[in-house]
């Protein structure tokens, strides 16, 4: 079947590089340094964000799409907190957290 | 803006929409991945899966030194006629055909069981009321639910049955272990001259490869222990049989397991069935015992259709297949209490595995979902089994007698099975599960149990433990609805009634 296949994993890649693309121009956009640090921290609420879906979908497979949808909720719920404070760091120059650091 | 500028910006814009189209994209991605990883044949452990792959947990990091039961009282080893549920109900039942009249105002001896299970009726009286009340209430008032209703669960029972008429062909020892277990399987061919292995290790890893390709799901191996061998009864031997001493041959007890189908399982308590993996484990031993024989060791399978001389699940845990868990059975990493197993004893040199802890002690304390949703309140509530024992052993309390007289009211082929089902570690093998099953354990705090707890009692549906009663109490309700194939309403042209709270 094709969504269990390594092909379908394999175009699921290039979509997340296209989507990091995506998000990189619009960092370039609004001004911010993307440093290593925040990439992988957009990286991780990324994957939460992700795998609230994945979860929901294995649920609706295995017939229990009500608890599903609660375990989506909760990881939109989860990724919206972690996504306010990432929007918040995003933002920060590389030079404004060291000088948080030094103060 | 320059030309230069006019065409950085419209190569940002484009990655900006193409990079919320594939986000959008990925998002319904993950739903169709997931829903094919959650219908995954291969997310079936067991039977319906890869067989040599299906003991995927690492549980080496788990290990400890054994024996994993330790006494806490005296220890007595268990009866065929008292402590083994059917043995028990058996014989009562034979005593109260002959005396239909018997009451519980009556005296116990005036019933004419044998003078041991007086004696076990009277440390527990509780055992004696439950049985009565199944003979005397449960079993009639099942007759009649049957007859309104059986044709509902027709197409289950029928399942059932293909397993359980399969199960009269395997065979079993027809003489005492000196005997019978140095004869091939259901023949008077004696073994050969044994073949030796170059080592214990060789031995053992040979036996689990050969094990799991004969249908065996997770393999264990032990040493066979005294306490957990029936007193009496063992198969083929008179009476007068010494069944106080281990026979030599029986020094290494081989465990083996087979979960139930997961979908069937699911429709526990009316639909389901526990013949699928007790034919499928008994067949496995078999084999098992037979392959075993062919290199001249001897062997003897203790198995659900064989019978048993032994208890399996002490023997399992000490295998290092699972822990007890609070519904007094082995849990395993893989497949949960979704298991049946046996238990092959040989004089095969083999090298043993110790029992492991993955943190089912202290996650049965806080759990409970087994006991809240047994519908005979057969299993203990209590938060700790501290102070509870059996045999000598500490151990959840498990009120049989109540658990059994559950059986006798449920419909379809009869059974329960509601704590397999019910329990958060029996589930399938795929991404999410086995997130579970990798984290929990490691997580020496508890936070992970019990926030996949939370979401498990708060996210998913459980009746009522009283909806899987009969009517007018509960409906009949199933844990989970029955596969479409036992749907007797889509392919049988009968009259049916489905049950309901008012019918």
């Amino acid at each position: 079947m094709f969504f269990e296949s390594g092909f379908f994993w394999f175009l699921m890649g290039i979509l997340f590089v296209l989507v990091a693309a995506g998000f990189k121009a619009f960092a370039d956009d609004r001004g911010w340094v993307i440093t290593w640090w925040k990439a992988l921290l957009g990286v991780i609420w990324y994957g939460i964000f992700s795998v609230s879906f994945l979860s929901w979908g294995t649920l609706i497979g295995e017939s229990e799409g009500g608890a599903g949808f609660k375990v989506f909720l909760l990881g939109m719920f989860i990724s919206l907190v972690l996504g306010v404070g990432l929007w918040r760091l995003m933002q920060l120059e590389p030079g404004e957290v060291k000088s948080v650091e030094e103060e | 803006m320059s030309e230069e500028q006019k065409s950085q910006l419209s190569r940002r814009n484009f990655l900006k929409i193409a990079g919320l189209a594939g986000a959008a994209v990925q998002a319904g991605g993950m739903i169709a991945g997931g829903v094919a990883a959650g219908k995954d044949s291969e997310s079936y452990t067991g039977w319906e899966s890869f067989n040599p792959g299906t003991q995927f947990f690492n549980r080496e990091p788990y290990r400890i030194e054994g024996p994993a039961h330790k006494p806490v009282g005296e220890v007595r080893r268990p009866s065929h006629m008292t402590d083994y549920v059917f043995g028990r109900v058996g014989t009562f039942q034979h005593a109260y055909e002959n005396n239909p009249d018997w009451s519980l105002d009556d005296p116990i001896e005036e019933l004419g069981v044998p003078q041991p299970l007086v004696e076990f009726y009277n440390k527990f009286p509780e055992r004696l009321e439950w049985d009565y009340k199944t003979f005397s209430e449960t079993i009639p008032t099942n007759r009649e639910d049957r007859k309104k209703y059986g044709n509902y669960y027709r197409l289950a029972e029928a399942y059932s049955a293909g397993f359980g008429g399969y199960s009269r062909f395997l065979p079993g020892p027809d003489g005492p272990p000196e005997a019978s277990d140095f004869l091939m399987p259901g023949t008077d061919r004696e073994i050969g001259e044994q073949v030796p292995f170059k080592s214990p290790e060789l031995a053992s890893d040979f036996i689990k490869e050969v094990g799991h390709r004969f249908g065996a799901t997770l393999i264990g191996i032990t040493k066979t222990k005294l306490d957990f061998l029936y007193t009496e009864g063992w198969r083929g031997c008179p009476d007068d049989y010494d069944f106080s001493k281990l026979p030599e041959h029986w020094e290494n007890a081989i465990v083996i397991g087979v979960p139930m189908e997961w979908d069937v399982v699911a429709a526990s308590p009316q639909f389901s069935t526990s013949g699928d993996a007790y034919n499928r484990v008994s067949s496995a031993a078999v084999r098992l015992e037979a392959c075993i024989k062919d290199l001249g060791y001897a062997a003897r399978t203790h198995s659900p259709n064989t019978g048993y001389d032994l208890l399996v699940p002490p023997h399992a845990v000490e295998a290092g297949l699972g822990e007890v868990g609070r519904f007094g059975f082995c849990l395993t990493p893989e497949v949960g209490g979704n298991l049946r197993t046996a238990v092959i004893t040989t004089n095969m040199p083999l090298e043993i595995d110790q029992p492991i802890d993955f943190g089912v002690a202290e996650f049965c304390k806080k759990c409970k979902l087994c006991a809240e949703s047994c519908p005979s309140g057969a299993i203990s509530m209590a938060d700790s089994p501290d102070g509870m024992e059996i045999r000598g052993y500490e151990h959840w309390f498990i009120n049989n007698g109540a658990c059994y007289n559950y059986w006798r009211e449920s419909m379809g082929p009869m059974g329960c099975r509601m704590c397999v089902m019910t329990c958060p570690y029996s589930r399938k093998d795929n991404w999410l599960h086995d997130a579970a099953r990798q984290l929990d354990p490691r997580d020496p705090t508890g936070t992970v149990s019990s926030g996949l707890l939370w979401m498990q009692k708060n996210f998913f549906d459980y009746p009522d433990a009283e909806e899987y009663r009969r009517p007018p109490i509960g409906h009949f309700e199933s844990f989970r609805p029955e596969p479409s194939y036992l749907q007797a309403e889509k392919y049988l042209d009968i009259n049916i009634t489905k049950p309901s709270k008012e019918s």
